[in-house]
């Protein structure tokens, strides 16, 4: 056994953690922070990964394309693609409250995966894009790996600190007003509408980035790479797990929920053949069970949300279950 | 924490070492969707799978006397479910080959990202998308079913060769119906015929009288309809009958199901044909399919034979090359070699000898002659049918 080659295992594995990583903070801007209930991650992660695949790709038959830009330029394109895609849909539905919007967003979701399937001219249908270019493809298999996962943990990074820095400002703490109780904080005068469609639009637009990393690791995009199963509701379970409202919190979740996926996998595969079969079956099972034990057991996630200053948490340190079903008191639905 | 995240770390670690095989033992990924889209067709191509594995083993295994283990995993006919398997099966299991995985759209991401760079080799015996035939691949990804591309080419050479130069083309919208659609109309217009009308459907659609009149107008009196006989195409098909928008009426392979028959009846369908893939009617296929139904398997299952060439081949590969997983691909080539010695689905210790002896063996597989191309795909053998009684009867072989 080569130990060498095991350890390209790990480093898979943490490459598609800082992926989903990135995911989960994005979804935590929209719902940890702004309590927007957006159910169509998929569809902005799609749009994210087609764009920079468009943008990046050699010329094809039959669809557009031939850019051949630089990967940066497509992860760019990919973030401001969902930019577009996120403004008429916030625009609409988000002076409705979270389960107006839930509905929306999976429709919104559904109608992107639709759009990938049939308009063979601008994503070539099911048969999907080949030939992404891959930053540091060229090198030999494990170094390559290696060089993507000091790529992708970069952009995790930058992404965190700025979110983290974002959500300290007085933005972050007027997001979270408006999220608790939204019509003191119209009161105050707080531009509601306004300040959410923000909120939504630099969550969906970091979506679309790691839709684009995702895209330039694998180095082709199909129709099914962008199953709702896996994109949206695995990112779901990450927040909820890893505590809504705390972005160190959403990363755990993305770390713990990732491995138990893709490492029951090996744990069952020692029993006998049969089992181990039928086993498979049972990974959506086992995540799912999950959930509602923590839900159960620890509404607040492994790392709740903090709020107040360092010194004064006490507490407050600890948010009550609203803070996951944020204000069903001040609906105005 | 920390504990939680060492905890993990340690478990990953200790499965690991337990995934992977004894030293001497020689592992095989087998690679399918058990879950997801094509989860219906899992338990039977897995079976195919580990029978050819029995059979290997049964008689010798590889070299002195080594197992060949087959590593299960499961690609959920998904994309990332697929790299991430894969990545296990090449990286923990560290397999010299796989067999799989099926859908293409997971063979691409698979390929891409895993299995190329890496320098393993990978036999699909189900991913049909001629997107697999333009990948770069550094001849490491073969497949032992033909590509879709194919079968629309030889059926519209056979419907010219049967003096039809005028059809309607009506398709399902997908990536099959369309795939078949373009292929089987590029090569007939480029053969001298003419397509008088074309209409993509969508499917599950309560009626599809309209579409039709529209495509009738084009004055065909065939039409050829590339759907799935047991849902949108058998609608498509009965409104047509019943409304006689054409006289004769061509189907592609999904069109070839008993459900037709039953619904429309045969004494309506008497102007109805279907080609098809076929395994080439051979003794190889005979001796497959009498084996593994033995072994408690359905030989008429989907992909079944392909399945288990993928298998067989790649062991044969192995034994050839003592594992050593950089020259599997070439030898790969040299399995069917046309001055060797014939080798039947299950002649494991015969081939086993033959090797040994440095001789040349020609492999004679279960769905046909596996010469591959320089992209790694395999032509296939097709036949048109038509409908007699309650079942499909063979018309004719087509080139």
């Amino acid at each position: 056994m080569n130990f060498v080659t095991l350890l390209n295992y790990p480093i898979y594995l943490l490459i598609f953690i800082s992926i989903y990583g990135c995911l989960t903070i994005a979804l935590n801007v929209q719902w940890g922070y702004a309590g927007l209930f957006n159910a169509g991650v998929a569809g902005f992660f799609a749009v994210g990964a087609y764009t920079s695949a468009i943008l990046t790709s050699p010329a094809a038959v039959g669809r557009i394309g031939g850019f051949s830009l630089p990967v940066p330029v497509g992860m760019l394109g990919a973030m401001l693609a969902c930019v577009v895609a996120a403004w008429p849909v916030g625009k609409v539905c988000l002076r409705f409250r979270s389960d107006y919007l839930a509905i929306v967003s999976i429709g919104v979701a559904e109608a992107i995966r639709l759009v990938v399937r049939s308009e063979e001219w601008l994503t070539n249908g099911s048969r999907g894009i080949i030939d992404i270019p891959r930053p540091f493809g060229d090198l030999p298999y494990a170094q390559s790996q290696v060089a993507f996962l000091g790529l992708s943990c970069l952009i995790l990074l930058v992404v965190y600190f700025l979110v983290e820095r974002q959500l300290r400002s007085p933005w972050g703490r007027m997001m979270r007003a408006i999220r608790d109780n939204e019509t003191a904080a119209q009161a105050m005068g707080k531009d509601v509408p306004r300040r959410r469609l923000e909120a939504f639009i630099l969550g969906s637009a970091l979506m679309g980035l790691a839709g684009a990393l995702y895209v330039h690791l694998t180095r082709v995009i199909t129709p099914d790479a962008i199953d709702p199963m896996i994109v949206t509701f695995l990112v779901w379970i990450m927040v909820i797990l890893g505590g809504s409202g705390n972005n160190r919190g959403v990363l755990v979740g993305a770390l713990i929920i990732w491995v138990i996926w893709s490492a029951s996998e090996l744990v069952t595969d020692q029993l006998p053949a049969d089992i181990a079969l039928k086993a498979k079956y049972a990974r959506m099972f086992l995540v799912g069970l999950l959930l509602q034990v923590i839900l159960r057991l620890r509404p607040e996630g492994l790392l709740p949300e903090r709020v107040g200053t360092a010194g004064g948490s006490g507490d407050l340190g600890r948010t009550s279950p609203e803070a996951i079903a944020p204000s069903e008191g001040s609906d105005d639905v | 924490m920390r504990n939680t995240v060492l905890g993990m770390a340690s478990l990953i670690v200790a499965a690991g070492v337990a995934a992977t095989p004894a030293q001497a033992d020689v592992g095989i990924g087998l690679v399918g969707g058990i879950t997801g889209g094509t989860a219906a067709l899992a338990p039977e191509m897995m079976k195919s799978y580990q029978f050819a594995v029995k059979q290997v083993n049964d008689q010798g295994g590889i070299k002195n006397g080594e197992k060949l283990i087959g590593v299960v995993a499961d690609d959920g006919c998904n994309a990332q479910t697929g790299v991430d398997a894969v990545t296990k099966v090449v990286n923990v299991s560290q397999v010299v080959g796989m067999a799989g995985p099926w859908c293409s759209g997971v063979v691409l991401a698979v390929a891409n990202s895993v299995t190329i760079p890496a320098g393993v080799v990978l036999i699909t015996p189900a991913g049909t998308s001629p997107q697999i035939t333009a990948l770069k691949d550094n001849d490491l990804v073969f497949r032992t079913v033909p590509s879709d591309e194919y079968q629309g080419q030889v059926l519209a050479r056979t419907l010219l060769a049967r003096g039809t130069t005028k059809v309607a083309l009506s398709f399902i919208n997908n990536d099959y119906g369309k795939g078949l659609a373009d292929a089987f109309q590029k090569e007939f217009v480029a053969k001298g015929g003419t397509v008088a009308a074309r209409a993509a459907h969508e499917e599950n659609r309560a009626s599809y009288r309209t579409d039709l009149a529209q495509l009738a107008k084009g004055g065909a009196d065939t039409l050829v309809l590339i759907d799935y006989g047991d849902s949108s195409g058998l609608t498509v098909l009965r409104e047509s009958i019943e409304n006689d928008f054409f006289k004769t009426y061509v189907g592609g392979e999904g069109m070839k199901t008993t459900a037709t028959i039953k619904t429309i009846g045969s004494k309506n369908l008497a102007n109805f044909y279907v080609s098809s893939p076929v395994s080439e009617k051979s003794q190889s296929l005979e001796v497959f399919a009498s084996g593994f139904k033995s072994a408690g398997g359905d030989p008429n299952a989907t992909f079944v034979s392909t399945s288990y060439d993928a298998v067989f081949l790649l062991a044969l590969a192995i034994e050839q090359t003592g594992g050593d997983k950089t020259k599997i691909s070439a030898a790969l080539r040299n399995l069917v070699d046309a001055a060797g010695e014939s080798i039947m689905p299950g002649e494991w210790a015969k081939a086993k000898a033959l090797i040994a002896a440095g001789k040349p063996i020609s492999y004679k597989g279960a769905s046909g002659t596996l010469a591959f191309d320089a992209n790694g795909d395999v032509p296939g053998a097709y036949a048109l049918f038509k409908v007699n009684g309650d079942d499909f009867q063979f018309v004719t072989d087509m080139k």
